[in-house]
Protein backbone atom coordinates (compact mmCIF):
# COMPACT_ATOMS: atom_id res chain seq x y z
CA UNK A 1 0.00 0.00 0.00
CA UNK A 2 1.73 3.56 -0.98
CA UNK A 3 0.53 6.96 -0.23
CA UNK A 4 1.64 9.30 -2.82
CA UNK A 5 0.83 12.45 -3.71
CA UNK A 6 -0.12 12.35 -6.88
CA UNK A 7 -0.42 15.11 -9.95
CA UNK A 8 -3.56 14.90 -12.35
CA UNK A 9 -2.37 14.35 -15.82
CA UNK A 10 -5.50 14.33 -18.17
CA UNK A 11 -9.48 13.89 -18.03
CA UNK A 12 -11.81 12.33 -20.84
CA UNK A 13 -15.28 12.20 -21.44
CA UNK A 14 -16.44 8.24 -22.01
CA UNK A 15 -20.10 9.56 -21.58
CA UNK A 16 -22.75 11.54 -20.83
CA UNK A 17 -21.77 13.07 -17.76
CA UNK A 18 -18.65 10.20 -17.49
CA UNK A 19 -15.06 11.09 -17.34
CA UNK A 20 -11.75 9.16 -16.94
CA UNK A 21 -9.28 11.73 -14.72
CA UNK A 22 -5.85 9.94 -15.10
CA UNK A 23 -2.91 10.62 -12.55
CA UNK A 24 0.52 9.81 -12.36
CA UNK A 25 0.62 7.13 -9.80
CA UNK A 26 3.83 4.90 -10.33
CA UNK A 27 4.56 2.82 -7.27
CA UNK A 28 0.52 1.66 -7.98
CA UNK A 29 0.53 1.28 -10.95
CA UNK A 30 3.13 -1.21 -11.02
CA UNK A 31 0.61 -3.22 -8.57
CA UNK A 32 -2.69 -2.93 -9.17
CA UNK A 33 -4.35 -5.83 -9.50
CA UNK A 34 -8.16 -5.81 -11.48
CA UNK A 35 -10.76 -4.64 -9.12
CA UNK A 36 -8.74 -3.02 -6.46
CA UNK A 37 -9.32 0.63 -5.47
CA UNK A 38 -7.61 3.67 -4.73
CA UNK A 39 -8.74 6.04 -1.86
CA UNK A 40 -8.60 9.84 -2.30
CA UNK A 41 -8.25 13.40 -0.59
CA UNK A 42 -7.18 16.05 -1.92
CA UNK A 43 -6.91 20.34 -0.41
CA UNK A 44 -10.25 21.54 0.07
CA UNK A 45 -11.97 18.48 -0.76
CA UNK A 46 -14.41 16.47 1.73
CA UNK A 47 -13.15 15.30 5.22
CA UNK A 48 -13.07 11.47 3.99
CA UNK A 49 -11.28 9.88 1.13
CA UNK A 50 -13.37 8.61 -1.73
CA UNK A 51 -12.67 5.20 -3.15
CA UNK A 52 -12.44 4.38 -7.12
CA UNK A 53 -11.65 1.33 -8.71
CA UNK A 54 -8.67 1.56 -10.85
CA UNK A 55 -9.72 1.79 -14.36
CA UNK A 56 -6.77 1.42 -16.42
CA UNK A 57 -2.95 1.13 -15.24
CA UNK A 58 -0.01 1.51 -17.25
CA UNK A 59 3.73 2.72 -17.11
CA UNK A 60 3.25 5.04 -14.03
CA UNK A 61 -0.04 6.29 -14.73
CA UNK A 62 -3.31 4.82 -13.26
CA UNK A 63 -6.30 6.27 -14.53
CA UNK A 64 -10.34 6.07 -12.39
CA UNK A 65 -14.12 6.74 -13.70
CA UNK A 66 -16.00 9.22 -12.40
CA UNK A 67 -19.30 11.23 -12.98
CA UNK A 68 -20.20 14.22 -10.77
CA UNK A 69 -22.70 12.85 -8.00
CA UNK A 70 -21.72 15.57 -4.94
CA UNK A 71 -19.62 18.41 -4.45
CA UNK A 72 -16.69 15.68 -4.31
CA UNK A 73 -16.61 14.61 -7.22
CA UNK A 74 -17.56 17.85 -9.12
CA UNK A 75 -14.20 19.14 -7.84
CA UNK A 76 -11.99 16.32 -8.92
CA UNK A 77 -13.54 16.79 -11.80
CA UNK A 78 -13.02 20.26 -12.31
CA UNK A 79 -9.01 19.90 -11.61
CA UNK A 80 -6.71 20.36 -14.40
CA UNK A 81 -3.07 18.49 -15.33
CA UNK A 82 -0.57 19.53 -12.40
CA UNK A 83 -3.30 19.58 -9.92
CA UNK A 84 -2.73 16.73 -6.92
CA UNK A 85 -4.60 14.74 -4.94
CA UNK A 86 -3.68 12.24 -2.00
CA UNK A 87 -3.54 8.82 -3.28
CA UNK A 88 -3.80 6.14 -1.09
CA UNK A 89 -3.78 2.30 -2.56
CA UNK A 90 -3.83 -0.28 -4.29
CA UNK A 91 -6.61 -1.12 -1.48
CA UNK A 92 -9.08 -4.61 -1.08
CA UNK A 93 -8.83 -7.47 -2.87
CA UNK A 94 -9.09 -7.52 -6.50
CA UNK A 95 -11.12 -10.04 -8.74
CA UNK A 96 -8.78 -13.45 -8.13
CA UNK A 97 -8.39 -14.45 -12.47
CA UNK A 98 -6.94 -17.73 -12.13
CA UNK A 99 -5.15 -19.89 -15.36
CA UNK A 100 -8.11 -22.47 -16.08
CA UNK A 101 -10.71 -21.12 -17.36
CA UNK A 102 -10.88 -20.96 -21.50
CA UNK A 103 -13.64 -17.94 -21.91
CA UNK A 104 -14.53 -14.97 -19.91
CA UNK A 105 -17.77 -12.73 -19.24
CA UNK A 106 -17.31 -8.87 -17.77
CA UNK A 107 -20.59 -7.67 -17.13
CA UNK A 108 -20.77 -4.08 -16.03
CA UNK A 109 -23.69 -1.38 -15.75
CA UNK A 110 -22.72 2.26 -15.82
CA UNK A 111 -19.71 3.17 -13.55
CA UNK A 112 -19.42 -0.42 -12.78
CA UNK A 113 -17.19 -0.78 -16.04
CA UNK A 114 -14.51 0.72 -13.81
CA UNK A 115 -12.81 -2.63 -13.14
CA UNK A 116 -13.40 -4.06 -16.78
CA UNK A 117 -10.23 -2.55 -18.69
CA UNK A 118 -7.72 -4.25 -15.75
CA UNK A 119 -9.88 -8.09 -15.54
CA UNK A 120 -9.99 -7.51 -19.55
CA UNK A 121 -6.21 -7.66 -19.84
CA UNK A 122 -5.40 -9.77 -16.81
CA UNK A 123 -7.75 -12.46 -18.52
CA UNK A 124 -6.54 -11.83 -22.06
CA UNK A 125 -3.13 -12.59 -20.42
CA UNK A 126 -4.20 -16.23 -18.83
CA UNK A 127 -5.26 -16.76 -22.72
CA UNK A 128 -9.07 -16.40 -22.03
CA UNK A 129 -11.65 -15.31 -24.25
CA UNK A 130 -12.80 -11.94 -23.07
CA UNK A 131 -16.26 -10.86 -23.98
CA UNK A 132 -17.50 -7.29 -22.53
CA UNK A 133 -20.83 -6.75 -21.91
CA UNK A 134 -22.11 -3.07 -20.84
CA UNK A 135 -25.22 -1.38 -19.77
CA UNK A 136 -26.83 1.45 -19.13
CA UNK A 137 -30.20 3.42 -19.13
CA UNK A 138 -29.95 4.72 -22.47
CA UNK A 139 -26.71 4.64 -25.55
CA UNK A 140 -25.59 8.08 -24.54
CA UNK A 141 -24.79 6.61 -21.51
CA UNK A 142 -22.71 3.68 -22.28
CA UNK A 143 -19.05 3.74 -21.57
CA UNK A 144 -17.64 4.40 -25.58
CA UNK A 145 -14.70 2.56 -23.83
CA UNK A 146 -14.35 -1.52 -24.55
CA UNK A 147 -11.78 -3.91 -24.63
CA UNK A 148 -13.24 -7.73 -25.59
CA UNK A 149 -13.01 -10.24 -28.28
CA UNK A 150 -16.96 -9.69 -28.39
CA UNK A 151 -18.98 -6.71 -27.10
CA UNK A 152 -22.45 -6.77 -26.42
CA UNK A 153 -24.26 -3.63 -25.87
CA UNK A 154 -27.50 -2.90 -23.53
CA UNK A 155 -29.72 -0.53 -22.93
CA UNK A 156 -32.81 -0.55 -20.89
CA UNK A 157 -34.87 1.77 -23.80
CA UNK A 158 -32.85 -0.32 -26.26
CA UNK A 159 -31.30 2.86 -28.04
CA UNK A 160 -28.14 0.67 -28.71
CA UNK A 161 -27.71 -3.02 -28.43
CA UNK A 162 -30.16 -5.29 -26.42
CA UNK A 163 -33.24 -3.59 -24.79
CA UNK A 164 -32.73 -4.65 -21.30
CA UNK A 165 -29.95 -5.51 -18.55
CA UNK A 166 -26.33 -6.15 -19.15
CA UNK A 167 -26.98 -9.47 -17.13
CA UNK A 168 -29.91 -10.31 -19.28
CA UNK A 169 -27.88 -9.33 -22.25
CA UNK A 170 -24.79 -11.46 -21.02
CA UNK A 171 -24.06 -15.09 -22.73
CA UNK A 172 -22.35 -17.56 -20.53
CA UNK A 173 -18.66 -18.43 -19.82
CA UNK A 174 -16.44 -20.26 -18.01
CA UNK A 175 -15.78 -17.45 -15.87
CA UNK A 176 -18.12 -14.42 -15.02
CA UNK A 177 -17.01 -11.43 -13.54
CA UNK A 178 -19.28 -8.21 -13.38
CA UNK A 179 -19.64 -4.68 -11.61
CA UNK A 180 -22.36 -1.81 -11.13
CA UNK A 181 -25.54 -1.08 -8.97
CA UNK A 182 -25.85 -3.00 -6.08
CA UNK A 183 -29.39 -4.64 -7.49
CA UNK A 184 -27.79 -5.18 -10.71
CA UNK A 185 -25.24 -7.54 -9.23
CA UNK A 186 -27.86 -9.53 -6.86
CA UNK A 187 -29.60 -9.95 -10.27
CA UNK A 188 -25.76 -11.58 -11.13
CA UNK A 189 -25.93 -13.88 -8.04
CA UNK A 190 -29.48 -14.87 -8.92
CA UNK A 191 -28.08 -16.35 -12.65
CA UNK A 192 -24.11 -16.99 -12.25
CA UNK A 193 -24.17 -17.94 -8.22
CA UNK A 194 -20.35 -18.22 -8.74
CA UNK A 195 -20.03 -15.28 -10.61
CA UNK A 196 -17.37 -13.12 -8.76
CA UNK A 197 -18.64 -9.26 -8.17
CA UNK A 198 -17.22 -6.20 -7.07
CA UNK A 199 -20.05 -4.51 -4.37
CA UNK A 200 -20.25 -0.86 -3.73
CA UNK A 201 -20.62 0.93 -0.51
CA UNK A 202 -19.73 3.89 1.74
CA UNK A 203 -16.71 3.53 2.82
CA UNK A 204 -14.73 5.42 5.72
CA UNK A 205 -11.08 4.90 6.30
CA UNK A 206 -10.11 2.41 2.80
CA UNK A 207 -7.98 0.48 4.65
CA UNK A 208 -9.97 -1.92 7.29
CA UNK A 209 -9.91 -0.21 10.17
CA UNK A 210 -13.24 1.91 10.61
CA UNK A 211 -15.77 -1.10 9.92
CA UNK A 212 -18.02 1.41 7.87
CA UNK A 213 -17.77 -0.96 5.10
CA UNK A 214 -19.83 -3.50 6.12
CA UNK A 215 -20.47 -6.28 3.60
CA UNK A 216 -23.29 -8.90 5.23
CA UNK A 217 -22.54 -12.29 4.25
CA UNK A 218 -24.88 -15.23 3.60
CA UNK A 219 -23.13 -17.42 6.30
CA UNK A 220 -24.10 -14.33 8.94
CA UNK A 221 -22.29 -11.65 10.17
CA UNK A 222 -20.12 -9.22 8.07
CA UNK A 223 -16.98 -8.30 6.82
CA UNK A 224 -15.18 -5.20 5.24
CA UNK A 225 -15.49 -4.22 1.33
CA UNK A 226 -12.35 -2.28 1.65
CA UNK A 227 -10.30 -5.39 2.86
CA UNK A 228 -11.91 -8.74 2.22
CA UNK A 229 -13.62 -7.07 -0.70
CA UNK A 230 -14.55 -5.42 -2.64
CA UNK A 231 -14.86 -8.44 -4.83
CA UNK A 232 -16.61 -11.03 -3.69
CA UNK A 233 -18.10 -15.17 -5.01
CA UNK A 234 -21.81 -13.49 -5.87
CA UNK A 235 -23.58 -15.94 -3.29
CA UNK A 236 -21.44 -15.24 -0.58
CA UNK A 237 -23.44 -12.26 -0.21
CA UNK A 238 -26.78 -11.57 1.50
CA UNK A 239 -28.21 -9.67 -0.98
CA UNK A 240 -31.45 -8.55 1.18
CA UNK A 241 -28.88 -6.35 3.36
CA UNK A 242 -26.97 -4.18 1.22
CA UNK A 243 -28.14 -1.42 0.21
CA UNK A 244 -29.09 -1.57 -2.82
CA UNK A 245 -28.71 1.80 -3.87
CA UNK A 246 -25.97 4.94 -2.43
CA UNK A 247 -27.20 8.23 -2.26
CA UNK A 248 -23.84 10.13 -2.60
CA UNK A 249 -24.69 13.72 -1.92
CA UNK A 250 -23.23 14.61 1.48
CA UNK A 251 -25.59 17.39 3.15
CA UNK A 252 -23.62 20.09 3.56
CA UNK B 1 16.46 20.70 20.36
CA UNK B 2 15.08 17.58 21.35
CA UNK B 3 12.02 17.92 23.68
CA UNK B 4 10.65 15.55 26.08
CA UNK B 5 7.54 14.43 25.17
CA UNK B 6 6.72 11.94 27.74
CA UNK B 7 4.18 11.60 30.03
CA UNK B 8 2.71 10.63 33.04
CA UNK B 9 -1.17 9.12 33.24
CA UNK B 10 -2.91 7.93 35.65
CA UNK B 11 0.83 6.24 37.26
CA UNK B 12 1.68 5.02 33.73
CA UNK B 13 4.51 6.59 32.12
CA UNK B 14 3.74 7.10 28.46
CA UNK B 15 6.55 7.82 26.21
CA UNK B 16 4.58 10.44 24.09
CA UNK B 17 0.85 12.10 24.26
CA UNK B 18 -0.62 11.25 21.34
CA UNK B 19 -2.74 7.56 21.17
CA UNK B 20 -4.56 6.14 19.01
CA UNK B 21 -8.64 6.33 19.74
CA UNK B 22 -10.76 2.85 20.33
CA UNK B 23 -12.46 1.97 16.85
CA UNK B 24 -10.15 3.33 14.44
CA UNK B 25 -7.33 1.33 14.98
CA UNK B 26 -8.68 -2.12 15.19
CA UNK B 27 -6.58 -4.08 17.20
CA UNK B 28 -3.46 -2.19 15.98
CA UNK B 29 -2.47 -5.03 13.63
CA UNK B 30 -3.79 -4.14 10.10
CA UNK B 31 -2.75 -0.42 10.24
CA UNK B 32 -1.28 0.86 7.29
CA UNK B 33 2.01 2.95 6.99
CA UNK B 34 2.12 2.64 11.17
CA UNK B 35 4.98 4.68 12.61
CA UNK B 36 5.08 3.25 15.85
CA UNK B 37 7.04 5.81 17.27
CA UNK B 38 5.01 8.13 17.71
CA UNK B 39 2.43 6.29 19.44
CA UNK B 40 2.54 7.09 23.03
CA UNK B 41 -0.38 4.10 23.21
CA UNK B 42 -3.11 2.76 21.19
CA UNK B 43 -6.62 1.60 22.57
CA UNK B 44 -8.13 -1.30 20.76
CA UNK B 45 -11.59 -1.45 19.03
CA UNK B 46 -14.11 -2.23 21.72
CA UNK B 47 -14.55 -5.83 22.81
CA UNK B 48 -17.48 -7.69 24.55
CA UNK B 49 -17.06 -10.68 26.63
CA UNK B 50 -18.84 -12.45 23.41
CA UNK B 51 -18.20 -12.08 19.61
CA UNK B 52 -20.88 -9.00 18.27
CA UNK B 53 -21.46 -8.62 14.12
CA UNK B 54 -22.33 -5.32 14.60
CA UNK B 55 -24.97 -3.14 13.01
CA UNK B 56 -26.17 -3.32 9.32
CA UNK B 57 -25.30 -1.28 6.57
CA UNK B 58 -24.61 1.18 5.53
CA UNK B 59 -23.10 2.08 9.22
CA UNK B 60 -21.34 5.45 8.52
CA UNK B 61 -22.42 9.06 6.44
CA UNK B 62 -20.58 11.94 6.56
CA UNK B 63 -21.80 15.28 7.86
CA UNK B 64 -19.60 19.03 7.07
CA UNK B 65 -16.76 18.36 8.89
CA UNK B 66 -17.21 14.75 10.83
CA UNK B 67 -18.93 11.65 9.88
CA UNK B 68 -21.67 9.45 11.65
CA UNK B 69 -20.91 6.07 12.40
CA UNK B 70 -22.86 2.74 14.15
CA UNK B 71 -20.75 0.03 13.98
CA UNK B 72 -22.23 -1.80 16.57
CA UNK B 73 -19.02 -2.76 18.52
CA UNK B 74 -18.46 -5.70 15.69
CA UNK B 75 -15.72 -7.72 17.38
CA UNK B 76 -14.23 -11.43 18.34
CA UNK B 77 -14.95 -11.54 21.51
CA UNK B 78 -12.31 -11.55 24.64
CA UNK B 79 -11.34 -14.90 23.88
CA UNK B 80 -10.17 -14.19 20.51
CA UNK B 81 -8.67 -10.95 21.68
CA UNK B 82 -6.67 -12.25 24.56
CA UNK B 83 -5.59 -15.61 21.76
CA UNK B 84 -4.77 -13.55 18.18
CA UNK B 85 -3.95 -9.83 19.18
CA UNK B 86 -2.94 -9.82 23.06
CA UNK B 87 0.71 -12.11 21.81
CA UNK B 88 1.23 -9.55 19.28
CA UNK B 89 1.05 -6.53 21.24
CA UNK B 90 3.36 -7.78 24.19
CA UNK B 91 5.78 -7.51 21.43
CA UNK B 92 5.40 -4.18 20.97
CA UNK B 93 7.03 -0.54 22.53
CA UNK B 94 3.92 1.32 23.73
CA UNK B 95 1.47 0.16 25.49
CA UNK B 96 -2.20 -1.08 24.34
CA UNK B 97 -5.61 -0.48 26.56
CA UNK B 98 -8.62 -2.84 25.83
CA UNK B 99 -11.89 -0.52 25.67
CA UNK B 100 -14.22 -3.05 27.70
CA UNK B 101 -18.34 -3.02 26.88
CA UNK B 102 -20.48 -4.81 29.02
CA UNK B 103 -24.47 -4.78 29.28
CA UNK B 104 -24.16 -5.34 33.12
CA UNK B 105 -21.64 -3.83 35.75
CA UNK B 106 -21.09 -7.48 36.67
CA UNK B 107 -19.66 -8.11 32.92
CA UNK B 108 -17.43 -5.34 33.02
CA UNK B 109 -16.10 -6.63 36.17
CA UNK B 110 -15.92 -10.06 34.09
CA UNK B 111 -14.29 -8.77 31.67
CA UNK B 112 -11.43 -6.88 33.82
CA UNK B 113 -10.80 -10.22 35.27
CA UNK B 114 -10.23 -12.47 32.21
CA UNK B 115 -7.77 -9.36 31.00
CA UNK B 116 -5.91 -8.56 34.18
CA UNK B 117 -2.70 -11.08 33.79
CA UNK B 118 -3.13 -11.26 30.05
CA UNK B 119 0.83 -10.20 28.64
CA UNK B 120 0.51 -7.63 26.34
CA UNK B 121 -2.76 -5.75 27.36
CA UNK B 122 -1.17 -2.76 29.14
CA UNK B 123 -4.95 -1.36 30.76
CA UNK B 124 -8.30 -1.07 30.50
CA UNK B 125 -10.02 1.56 28.81
CA UNK B 126 -14.10 1.30 30.09
CA UNK B 127 -16.32 2.05 27.41
CA UNK B 128 -19.41 4.03 29.41
CA UNK B 129 -20.14 5.97 26.03
CA UNK B 130 -21.07 3.80 23.62
CA UNK B 131 -23.92 5.34 21.50
CA UNK B 132 -24.53 2.20 18.83
CA UNK B 133 -25.17 -0.56 21.47
CA UNK B 134 -29.17 -1.50 22.57
CA UNK B 135 -27.61 -2.75 26.12
CA UNK B 136 -25.63 -0.94 28.19
CA UNK B 137 -22.81 1.75 26.42
CA UNK B 138 -24.42 5.09 27.10
CA UNK B 139 -26.77 4.21 29.64
CA UNK B 140 -23.85 3.58 32.27
CA UNK B 141 -22.43 7.23 31.21
CA UNK B 142 -25.06 9.17 31.77
CA UNK B 143 -26.05 8.47 35.14
CA UNK B 144 -23.27 8.98 37.73
CA UNK B 145 -24.00 6.22 40.22
CA UNK B 146 -23.98 3.54 36.84
CA UNK B 147 -21.07 4.94 35.86
CA UNK B 148 -19.73 4.72 39.70
CA UNK B 149 -20.56 1.32 39.65
CA UNK B 150 -19.15 -0.09 36.53
CA UNK B 151 -16.11 1.76 37.55
CA UNK B 152 -15.90 -0.01 40.75
CA UNK B 153 -16.96 -3.28 39.60
CA UNK B 154 -13.80 -3.19 37.11
CA UNK B 155 -11.86 -1.55 39.76
CA UNK B 156 -11.55 -4.41 42.09
CA UNK B 157 -11.42 -7.09 39.50
CA UNK B 158 -7.68 -5.80 38.07
CA UNK B 159 -4.26 -4.10 38.63
CA UNK B 160 -4.21 -2.46 35.35
CA UNK B 161 -4.78 1.26 34.95
CA UNK B 162 -8.20 1.75 34.61
CA UNK B 163 -9.66 4.68 32.18
CA UNK B 164 -12.92 5.50 31.93
CA UNK B 165 -14.46 6.94 28.72
CA UNK B 166 -17.05 9.81 28.85
CA UNK B 167 -19.88 10.60 26.94
CA UNK B 168 -20.99 14.38 26.03
CA UNK B 169 -24.16 13.51 25.82
CA UNK B 170 -24.81 14.77 29.67
CA UNK B 171 -25.75 17.61 31.42
CA UNK B 172 -22.69 18.25 33.65
CA UNK B 173 -19.78 15.77 32.71
CA UNK B 174 -17.87 16.99 35.85
CA UNK B 175 -20.72 14.93 37.95
CA UNK B 176 -19.63 12.05 36.06
CA UNK B 177 -16.00 12.67 36.27
CA UNK B 178 -16.40 12.96 40.18
CA UNK B 179 -17.90 9.92 40.01
CA UNK B 180 -15.97 7.32 38.38
CA UNK B 181 -12.54 9.19 40.04
CA UNK B 182 -13.84 8.58 43.43
CA UNK B 183 -14.80 5.28 42.22
CA UNK B 184 -11.56 4.47 41.91
CA UNK B 185 -10.33 5.47 37.43
CA UNK B 186 -6.77 6.02 37.26
CA UNK B 187 -7.71 8.56 34.37
CA UNK B 188 -10.66 9.91 32.11
CA UNK B 189 -11.33 10.21 28.38
CA UNK B 190 -12.85 12.91 27.04
CA UNK B 191 -14.97 12.76 25.10
CA UNK B 192 -16.73 9.88 23.26
CA UNK B 193 -18.62 11.08 20.09
CA UNK B 194 -22.18 13.09 20.07
CA UNK B 195 -24.88 11.04 18.76
CA UNK B 196 -26.23 12.53 16.04
CA UNK B 197 -28.70 11.76 12.91
CA UNK B 198 -28.97 12.51 9.39
CA UNK B 199 -31.80 11.92 6.65
CA UNK B 200 -31.69 10.30 3.69
CA UNK B 201 -33.68 13.11 1.36
CA UNK B 202 -34.04 10.40 -1.31
CA UNK B 203 -35.49 7.73 1.07
CA UNK B 204 -37.40 9.79 3.55
CA UNK B 205 -35.47 7.74 6.48
CA UNK B 206 -32.12 7.43 8.34
CA UNK B 207 -28.85 7.50 6.33
CA UNK B 208 -27.79 5.06 8.96
CA UNK B 209 -29.32 1.62 9.45
CA UNK B 210 -29.26 2.11 13.32
CA UNK B 211 -30.92 5.80 12.27
CA UNK B 212 -28.29 7.52 15.13
CA UNK B 213 -24.83 7.23 14.92
CA UNK B 214 -21.80 8.78 16.84
CA UNK B 215 -20.70 11.97 15.41
CA UNK B 216 -16.74 12.38 15.04
CA UNK B 217 -14.32 14.63 13.57
CA UNK B 218 -13.19 18.20 13.27
CA UNK B 219 -16.47 19.41 13.74
CA UNK B 220 -16.64 18.08 17.19
CA UNK B 221 -13.68 19.61 18.22
CA UNK B 222 -14.68 22.82 20.32
CA UNK B 223 -17.27 20.88 21.79
CA UNK B 224 -14.94 18.51 22.66
CA UNK B 225 -12.25 20.81 24.50
CA UNK B 226 -14.92 22.04 26.25
CA UNK B 227 -16.15 18.81 27.63
CA UNK B 228 -12.66 17.72 28.41
CA UNK B 229 -11.70 21.12 30.13
CA UNK B 230 -14.87 21.07 32.18
CA UNK B 231 -13.74 17.85 33.19
CA UNK B 232 -10.66 18.19 34.10
CA UNK B 233 -11.23 21.28 36.24
CA UNK B 234 -13.22 19.03 37.94
CA UNK B 235 -10.88 16.19 38.83
CA UNK B 236 -7.25 15.21 40.05
CA UNK B 237 -6.78 12.32 38.03
CA UNK B 238 -5.79 13.16 34.50
CA UNK B 239 -7.82 13.87 31.81
CA UNK B 240 -7.13 12.34 28.16
CA UNK B 241 -8.84 14.91 25.50
CA UNK B 242 -10.20 13.23 22.40
CA UNK B 243 -12.43 14.97 19.67
CA UNK B 244 -11.30 16.05 16.38
CA UNK B 245 -8.04 15.92 16.58
CA UNK B 246 -6.28 16.28 12.96
CA UNK B 247 -3.38 18.19 13.35
CA UNK B 248 -0.70 19.42 16.09
CA UNK B 249 -2.44 22.21 16.84
CA UNK B 250 -5.84 20.67 17.56
CA UNK B 251 -3.84 18.26 20.01
CA UNK B 252 -2.37 21.47 21.75
CA UNK B 253 -5.67 22.85 22.53
CA UNK B 254 -6.64 19.95 24.77
CA UNK B 255 -3.34 20.13 26.43
CA UNK B 256 -3.66 23.89 27.03
CA UNK B 257 -7.16 23.36 28.37
CA UNK B 258 -5.75 20.84 30.99
CA UNK B 259 -5.62 16.90 29.22
CA UNK B 260 -2.26 14.96 30.14
CA UNK B 261 -2.45 13.15 26.53
CA UNK B 262 -4.82 13.46 23.44
CA UNK B 263 -6.65 10.18 21.25
CA UNK B 264 -6.61 10.61 17.84
CA UNK B 265 -9.36 8.77 15.62
CA UNK B 266 -11.10 9.93 12.68
CA UNK B 267 -8.31 11.98 11.49
CA UNK B 268 -6.15 8.57 10.83
CA UNK B 269 -9.71 7.18 8.72
CA UNK B 270 -8.01 10.08 6.24
CA UNK B 271 -4.55 10.68 7.07
CA UNK B 272 -2.63 7.12 7.71
CA UNK B 273 0.38 9.18 9.04
CA UNK B 274 -2.08 11.50 11.25
CA UNK B 275 -0.84 10.49 14.44
CA UNK B 276 3.08 10.84 13.51
CA UNK B 277 2.38 14.38 12.01
CA UNK B 278 0.26 15.27 15.68
CA UNK B 279 3.19 14.09 17.39
CA UNK B 280 5.91 15.66 15.48
CA UNK B 281 4.03 18.71 15.26
CA UNK B 282 3.52 18.80 19.16
CA UNK B 283 7.21 18.11 19.82
CA UNK B 284 8.17 21.11 16.59
CA UNK B 285 5.60 23.59 18.77
CA UNK B 286 7.27 23.32 21.96
CA UNK B 287 10.42 23.30 20.38
CA UNK B 288 9.92 26.96 18.54
CA UNK B 289 8.61 28.38 21.90
CA UNK B 290 11.24 26.92 23.62
CA UNK B 291 10.59 24.35 26.14
CA UNK B 292 12.52 21.02 26.26
CA UNK B 293 9.59 19.51 27.75
CA UNK B 294 5.82 18.70 26.80
CA UNK B 295 5.85 19.14 31.01
CA UNK B 296 6.52 23.07 30.31
CA UNK B 297 3.68 23.66 28.72
CA UNK B 298 1.21 26.56 30.17
CA UNK B 299 -2.16 25.02 30.96
CA UNK B 300 -5.38 27.06 31.46
CA UNK B 301 -6.84 25.10 34.53
CA UNK B 302 -8.41 27.09 36.54
CA UNK B 303 -9.87 25.25 40.03
CA UNK B 304 -13.54 25.01 40.19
Amino acid sequence: MFLLDAAITGRRQVARDMFVVSMAAPEIAASVRAGQFVNLAWSGGPLLRRPFSVYRADGDWIEIVLKAVGQGTAQLLAMTPGDRVSCLGPLGHGFEIGAGPKSVVLVSGGLGVAPMPLAAREARSLGMRVTWVHGARSAGDLCSEFDGDEVVWATDDGSNGFRGTAVAAAPGADLVLACGPNRMLSAVAERWPEALVAVETYMGCGTGVCLGCAVPLERGGFDRACKEGPVYRAADIEWSSLPSHLSYAVTA
Amino acid sequence: MSVDMSVAVGGMRLRGPVLAASGTFGYGTEVPLLERRALGGMVSKGIFMRARDGTPPPRIAETPGGMLNAIGLQGPGVEALVRDFAPQWAEWDFPVFVNINGETAAEYGELAARLDAVPGVGGLEINISCPNVEQGGLYFGNDPRAAASVTEAVRRRTKLPVWVKLTPMVSDIGVIARAVEAAGADALCAINTFVGMSMDLNAYKPRLSFRTGGLSGPAIRPLAVHLAHQAARAVRIPVIGIGGITRAEDALEFLVAGCSAVQVGTATFVNPRAIAEVHDGIAAFLAAKGMGSLSDLPRYLPRD
